[in-house]
């Protein structure tokens, strides 16, 4: 069972705490929502978990081995996928080849048809077999964005962690990452996701992890982070 | 009818001309030896695209990389007596190992950045070679043995000629693999490649060691055949020729970069009684190229001709595949 420790993480950058002290834990295959305010540190943390940012005190473990600290192929090569705020597919390359870079990096001996018609499969769950010899930059924002999940699926990570994944999309792909993360969650995946979409984020997560100040202020599950003090002041303010 | 499959008509037919061009060209020696330099700049074009284009490294070190080839060659022979074949293969693992230091340095270099150090890079070695007039022979040149033991040009040009379809060869291999595939993911965005996976680091130096020692080796092949090297060959001016080829033909395609040198150093000699308005035009081409063509004016000829061909022919195939196993249910 997947196991993720963030442990007493601090992120500065000069002056700027962009991260103050963030403790918790993913244990299994867990559906996890992490919100709150602009600026309060989620895209910060998601690239503290994915060994973009060393933090500059505390530590994340992976299944008990420290990887804050690693680059971030070897955090992805140890079971921890992502997407970006911004879609960020190899826009020259087509939709096939954007799938087979994660699936070779990861399995350098393995067969390249294997991953041709596992791509293809993936493709046909996410309903764009079709798009496969395009161009990523071909494809709309909202099939850039299932692009990316296929990518992930290549890379078969055990925790994954979305950035804004419902964020301009058209309400038809909507519901196809919707679809696509329920049904991998029930397939034993770990997701931390990031959304402004409080309806929707509220809905799908069985926990959620509130944000403010680089600070966590709640963690929980929705319900009860819904109605706490901390959050509502987090988001609305403080009433005078 | 069956249609006609352009990839092996074009390839042939190039193949059969480049093969034939001695006999063509019998009378005309010269010819010959502007065929030779052609090869010789289609394989930098060619190895600058795969740097560039492949890997996004946009690095102004080529010529060095090739005059360390040149250079280190001739001053192996010159101070140890190394035959042009040992020097040659020595100075092509020395440009591989320069290349190594530099893709290292330029790990966190990207843009005007890279331009610029791989700029200075390439003037320090330029500097260095005219100033140590006692062992490089300083602005006058050094020179070399030749590699062949003839005086005859055929034979330099089927080496170069072999040479080019070697390099070429690799670099397409290269390009097919894991190896293309990770260069061309870092291009587009190295922290999303590395949140798939790739090491970064590994591929990005692999792309400047690779390119280094093609480079390295096709200058110890030509300075060895022109006989004599000098410090001018690193001048901006012809990096610039080499980028420009490279850009016209198609940054992102080898074949492309490959034709367009060819191409481009036939029309240069061609249009020699222009004087220095060639290079006015050619940097006009350049500038249009570059406004309005942003793949190059070869690589959308060969994209037409034969990729969208090869292309058609896979997905027609997946839907014959459909329709099939559409009527067995």
């Amino acid at each position: 069972m997947m196991e993720l420790e963030v442990r007493d993480v601090h992120l500065h950058f000069g002056g700027i705490r962009a991260l103050n002290g963030v403790s918790f834990s993913v244990r299994g295959p867990e559906l996890i929502g992490l919100i709150g305010p602009n600026g309060a540190g989620k895209t910060t943390l998601t690239n503290v978990i994915s060994g973009v940012y060393k933090p500059s005190q505390g530590a994340v473990y992976l299944n008990g081995e420290r990887i804050s600290g690693l680059p971030p192929y070897q955090i992805a090569r140890r079971g921890v996928g992502r997407t970006f705020q911004v879609t960020r597919a190899f826009r020259r390359m087509t939709v096939l080849e954007n799938m087979l870079v994660p699936a070779m990096a990861l399995h350098p001996a393995g067969r390249r048809q294997e991953f041709v018609d596992r791509a293809h499969e993936i493709l046909r769950f996410l309903t764009m077999d079709h798009l496969a010899l395009e161009y990523a930059r071909s494809l709309s924002g909202g099939q850039q964005k299932l692009l990316e999940l296929g990518r992930l699926l290549m890379l078969d990570p055990d925790l994954i962690i979305l950035d804004e994944p419902f964020a301009g999309v058209h309400p038809k792909l909507r519901e196809t990452i919707w679809e696509f993360i329920t049904t991998v969650h029930q397939q034993g995946k770990a997701f931390i996701i990031i959304s402004h979409d409080m309806e929707t984020i509220f809905t799908l997560s069985q926990r959620l992890l509130v944000l403010n100040f680089g600070q966590l202020i709640a963690d929980g599950p929705p319900e009860q982070v819904k109605d706490d003090p901390a959050v509502i002041e987090a988001y609305l303010g403080k009433e005078e | 009818m069956k249609r006609v499959d352009w990839r092996w008509v074009l390839t042939g037919g190039a193949l059969v001309l480049a093969l034939s061009a001695p006999l063509l060209l019998s009378g005309y020696p010269y010819w010959l030896h502007v065929a030779i330099v052609a090869y010789f700049y289609a394989i930098l074009a060619s190895s600058w695209s795969l740097l560039a284009g492949y890997a996004g490294q946009f690095s102004f070190a080529h010529m060095a990389f090739m005059a360390i080839g040149a250079y280190g060659s001739g001053l192996m022979g010159k101070y140890w007596g190394t035959t042009p074949l040992t020097g040659i293969v020595l100075s092509t693992l020395l440009a591989g190992l320069v290349g190594l230091v530099i893709g290292v340095l330029c790990l966190r270099l990207k843009g005007a950045y890279l331009a610029l150090f791989t700029i200075a890079f390439s003037e320090v070695l330029r500097l260095t070679l005219n100033a140590e007039l006692d062992i490089t022979g300083g602005p006058n040149g050094l020179d070399l043995a030749p590699l062949l033991n003839t005086t005859s040009r055929v034979p330099y040009y089927y080496l170069m000629l072999a040479l080019l379809l070697a390099s070429l060869g690799f670099m397409y291999w290269l390009a097919g693999s894991r190896f293309g595939l990770f260069f061309r993911s870092i291009r587009e965005d190295e922290e999303a490649a590395a949140a798939m996976g790739v090491h970064i680091v590994r591929y990005k130096v692999a792309a400047f060691v690779i390119t280094a020692m093609i480079a390295g080796l096709a200058g110890g092949v030509e300075a060895h055949y022109i006989g004599l090297i000098t410090p001018n060959i690193l001048i901006l001016g012809q990096m610039s020729i080499v980028i420009a080829m490279a850009v016209i033909g198609g940054i992102e395609s080898l074949i492309g970069a490959a034709i367009g040198a060819i191409l481009i150093q036939f029309s240069l000699e061609l249009l020699r009684e222009l004087g220095n308005w060639r290079l006015v035009a050619f940097g006009l081409l350049l500038m249009l190229t570059l406004r309005f063509a942003r793949n190059g004016l070869i690589y959308p000829l060969i994209e037409r001709l034969v990729l969208y061909q090869a292309r058609r022919a896979v997905i027609e195939g997946r839907e014959q595949k459909a329709k099939q196993v559409g009527e067995g249910a």
